[in-house]
């Protein structure tokens, strides 16, 4: 495997989420321009990739239930095409090898049916830190604590940086 | 003896928030004013009056007035609404007292409301419950109130403050003196000089004489049946008569079918000739508004399209929001990358010296010299390594050429590992740049994001507050009902209305002439008739019909007269007040002129000394000129008048060199005056009004001046109005 044909095992790969998150989804990503009363995202992959990287923050993974109660999401080689961002997150991906357990000059090593087992466990990883992310997201949701400010992505994101911007917002207002 | 309004207090009504003692205006025969910005409850304030006479109030949403109970909800202060828990329940109302003689009252309407759901702006959050009239009684020697318990009593008590008939002179809004007096319909002047003066005695005078003529006639006819010796030819005459009465009667039909149509074809011209003369206002300021809500709608999309996009953010390799926190991620992909690439070219090295044991020695690191420099190499013939000369054709000169090539040998490297992913790793590094570089800088942008929304958001108030007061203004200044109506539509009904006129004026002259010739025939058979009278008929009945003929004639002229005296009257006292509402102005002395039209109407004009017609002129002094008078039918009226005027904007159309004239003039024709306007208000002075603000207080005919005002800058739930006492 060359190094393009190896990026694009990973891009072709479609990540899932729990049938369970599909309510969370549809209010917080506003692919069909369904208004919410809470901040949205654009595209799925944008609440996805943020759900993964808050999973990452806050080091939640959790695992997702059979496949057949999973949802196919769209290929990784398509979100946010001509930009750069999914580089950086194989970046953060790559730079956890030892807990998806490989090791960089092992890969080069392997025959194709091997890159493909680790490519599958590089998949799962995202899968479970994203659902970890949209768990966290979910429980705030339930328990009524999902700020309903244009800055609440950012909020969460920053929290435990300083005074989030929401507080600040309020206090402007004051 | 004249009603004279004590005060007037409000309960939780509108902005008035709080009780009855907390916003009592008090008041004094004479001029009174109360000087407001828009919004500061001017209309509110006379909403009261509405209230108390009418049980309506204005909806400021769309002008139409309804009933209080209907609109209940929105009566009260929102934030008395705010502060009142689901079931408590809050009271509204109005108190007002007024004195006329020895006796003194008080009225109050009130209801309860009682807050059932969360929502306090919803109709259905609210169950209201409207309170008895309570009206209260005292003379001004008894130091308390006496309640007045019947109905009527209290809708006497009501109705004397300002009689129903009088209302339209003494009590409008704005606009509203435009339609007291129509001067393009004939019913519009004869209502008011019917209403203040004795005119009606006269027209009940004529039907009476009318009718003794009548019969009259019919007992002298029969006693011309009666005797033997009528002939034919009286019997003749007399069926001539009645054929021409007949036919009298169906052209005047028809005559005043087309006065009607004049009328109507008048009334429409003059209607629109009003809506050209404050076409331009409004239309200088239609453009403004457009313009504005243009601007408005601009950033309020930018603003929204700035919200909406924020979290795109994240994902922006501009802002690379979604970096944040991942300070690490550079130096730990470059340790690991370091260690890859170690390992990497370790194994390219061994595969390399397995293959050629040669290759084992290196001086340099791997892959330099760099093409560029091999080929500055090749053409000096010097190596730059080791400084020395490279001759072409020398061996170290064919290294040169090899290791330049050796980019073309490195396929042969490929199968050194099984996969070589050294350009995956790099390329991330090199691709991802964008997203780990900024990442110190990523605070800052969130917050430069914030400041850029917040001056987005001032922007866009800034500019929605402007449009408000810009509709405000061009509320002011709206005839009801023309609001949504073109400008060319107001041309195409204007020029169809002068057709009609012309075109019924010509038939109105055609059956004027007809209806001349049958009356001059009516005349001359009755003179017949009087001479084919048979000699036997007893004097008397001739006498009694021709008496009775004579006084019916002698009516209609004296009720005509009356009438034309009265309007000359009026046109006297009209241009008395006229010259004084405008002897601040600059306008050159003219004179209004009444004028009967072929409708029998009154036409009202404005005539230069030359006297030409002057016309055109602008909304406000087309209103000064009604409201002249208006003053001259209070001041024609034989009795004194007796009741206060309470007039909401009544100057907003008319410039600040009428306003000066306008209070002098009202102190002189109504006993008291209630006056709400904002045309005086300043907010940036310290007793917040202007300068001719403070000179009109300063008249001796000025009693009371109150100036309200409102909270800044709070919202609608914090919102009442307060006011400043200067007089």
């Amino acid at each position: 495997m060359t190094s393009q044909e190896f990026k694009n095992t990973i891009l072709i790969k479609s990540p899932h989420y729990a049938n369970s998150r599909i309510p969370l989804i549809q209010l917080l990503a506003n692919k069909g321009s369904k208004k919410s009363e809470y901040s949205q995202f654009g595209p799925i992959y944008e609440l996805y990739i943020y759900a993964f990287m808050l999973g990452i923050k806050k080091n939640l993974r959790l695992p997702l239930p059979p496949r057949s109660l999973t949802t196919e999401f769209a290929k990784i080689g398509t979100w946010k095409r001509d930009s750069s961002l999914v580089d950086f997150l194989l970046m953060i991906v790559f730079t956890r090898s030892e807990e998806i357990g490989f090791e960089w000059n092992d890969l080069e090593e392997m025959e194709d049916a091997e890159l493909n087992s680790v490519i599958s466990k590089i998949i799962v990883f995202i899968e479970e830190y994203a659902n970890g992310g949209l768990e966290y997201l979910h429980g705030l949701l339930d328990k009524g604590e999902l700020e309903n400010s244009h800055y609440m992505f950012i909020d969460l994101y920053k929290e435990n940086l300083q005074d989030t911007i929401s507080k600040s917002v309020k206090q402007n207002r004051l | 003896m004249a009603s004279i309004i004590n005060s007037i207090s409000f309960k939780n009504f509108f902005n008035y928030f709080g009780e009855f003692e907390d916003t009592r205006y008090d008041f004094e025969e004479g001029v009174n004013i109360i000087v407001a910005d828009n919004g500061a409850g001017k209309s509110k304030f006379f909403n009261a009056f509405l209230w108390l006479f009418y049980d309506q109030i204005l909806d400021s949403d769309d002008k139409i007035k309804k009933g209080v109970k209907d609109i209940a909800v929105k009566i009260i202060s929102d934030k008395a609404k705010n502060e009142t828990p689901i079931g408590d329940s809050v009271e509204t109302g109005i108190q007002i007292e007024y004195s006329t003689g020895r006796w003194k009252y008080q009225i109050i309407k009130s209801f309860r409301a009682t807050r059932i759901r969360e929502n306090i702006t919803s109709f259905d959050s609210w169950q209201i419950v409207m309170n008895d009239v309570e009206v209260n009684q005292t003379d001004h020697i008894l130091p308390r109130y006496k309640p007045v318990f019947d109905a009527e009593e209290k809708n006497n008590v009501i109705k004397q403050l300002i009689l129903p008939n009088l209302r339209q002179y003494s009590f409008f809004q704005g606009e509203e003196v435009d339609s007291i007096i129509d001067f393009g319909k004939k019913s519009s002047i004869e209502d008011a000089v019917r209403t203040l003066t004795d005119i009606s005695k006269y027209e009940s005078l004529v039907l009476l004489t009318k009718s003794f003529k009548l019969k009259a006639e019919r007992d002298l006819n029969r006693q011309v049946d009666l005797n033997d010796a009528q002939n034919d030819r009286f019997k003749k005459a007399n069926e001539i008569k009645a054929e021409l009465e007949k036919n009298y009667e169906l052209e005047t039909t028809k005559l005043k079918e087309f006065k009607n149509l004049y009328e109507a074809a008048e009334k429409e011209k003059n209607e629109l000739e009003e809506n050209f003369s404050n076409a331009e206002r409004r239309n200088e300021f239609d453009i403004k508004i457009k313009e504005q809500n243009r601007k408005v709608n601009e950033v309020g999309e930018e603003y929204s399209k700035f919200l909406e996009t924020l979290n795109s953010r994240f994902f922006d390799g501009n802002f690379s929001w979604i970096s944040l926190g991942f300070e690490n991620i550079e130096a730990e992909f470059q340790h690991k990358i370091q260690k890859f690439r170690e390992v990497h070219y370790e194994k390219k090295a061994l595969k390399n010296i397995s293959n050629n044991p040669n290759k084992q020695f290196h001086f340099l690191p791997l892959d330099s010299p760099d093409s560029v420099s091999l080929k500055n190499m090749i053409e000096k013939e010097h190596c730059f390594v080791c400084d020395r000369e490279a001759k072409e054709g020398s061996h170290a000169h064919n290294h040169f050429i090899k290791l330049k090539n050796r980019a073309v040998d490195s396929k042969k490297d490929i199968d050194f590992v099984k996969s070589n992913l050294e350009g995956f790793f790099g390329g991330l590094q090199i691709n991802a740049q964008p997203f780990y570089n900024k990442i110190a800088s990523i605070e800052d942008s969130i917050l430069k994001t914030r400041e850029k929304e917040i001056a987005l958001n001032e922007r866009l108030t800034k500019l929605k507050k402007e449009l408000k007061f810009l509709k405000d203004q061009k509320k002011d200044i709206l005839i009801s009902g023309t609001e949504d109506e073109n400008s060319q539509s107001i041309i195409n009904r204007y020029k169809g209305s002068i057709k009609r006129m012309e075109q019924s004026s010509i038939q109105i002259e055609r059956l004027e002439g007809i209806t001349k010739r049958i009356y001059d025939s009516i005349k001359n058979t009755e003179k017949e008739i009087a001479s084919l009278v048979p000699s036997d008929i007893p004097e008397g009945y001739l006498l009694h019909f021709n008496l009775c003929s004579d006084l019916a004639e002698a009516t209609v002229k004296a009720k005509e007269r009356v009438f034309d005296n009265m309007v000359n009257l009026l046109e006297q006292y009209a241009n008395e007040h006229f010259q004084n509402l405008i002897k601040y102005n600059e306008l050159a002395g003219g004179h209004l002129k009444f004028d009967k039209t072929p409708s029998g109407a009154i036409e009202f004009n404005y005539i230069d000394n030359k006297g030409n017609l002057v016309s055109g002129a602008a909304e406000g002094f087309q209103r000064m000129k009604k409201f002249s008078v208006v003053m001259a039918v209070i001041s024609a009226n034989t009795n004194k008048y007796n009741y206060p005027l309470l007039a909401d904007a009544p100057l907003s159309a008319f410039g600040s060199a009428f306003t000066e004239g306008f209070f002098e003039a009202t102190g002189k024709v109504f006993p008291q005056s209630i006056i709400l306007v904002n045309d005086l208000y300043d907010k940036d002075d310290e007793m917040k009004i202007n300068e001719l603000g403070k000179k009109i207080i300063k008249g001796d005919l000025v009693k009371r001046v109150y100036v309200n005002q409102v909270t800044e800058g709070v919202e609608q739930v914090e919102l009442v109005t307060t006011k400043i006492k200067l007089k």
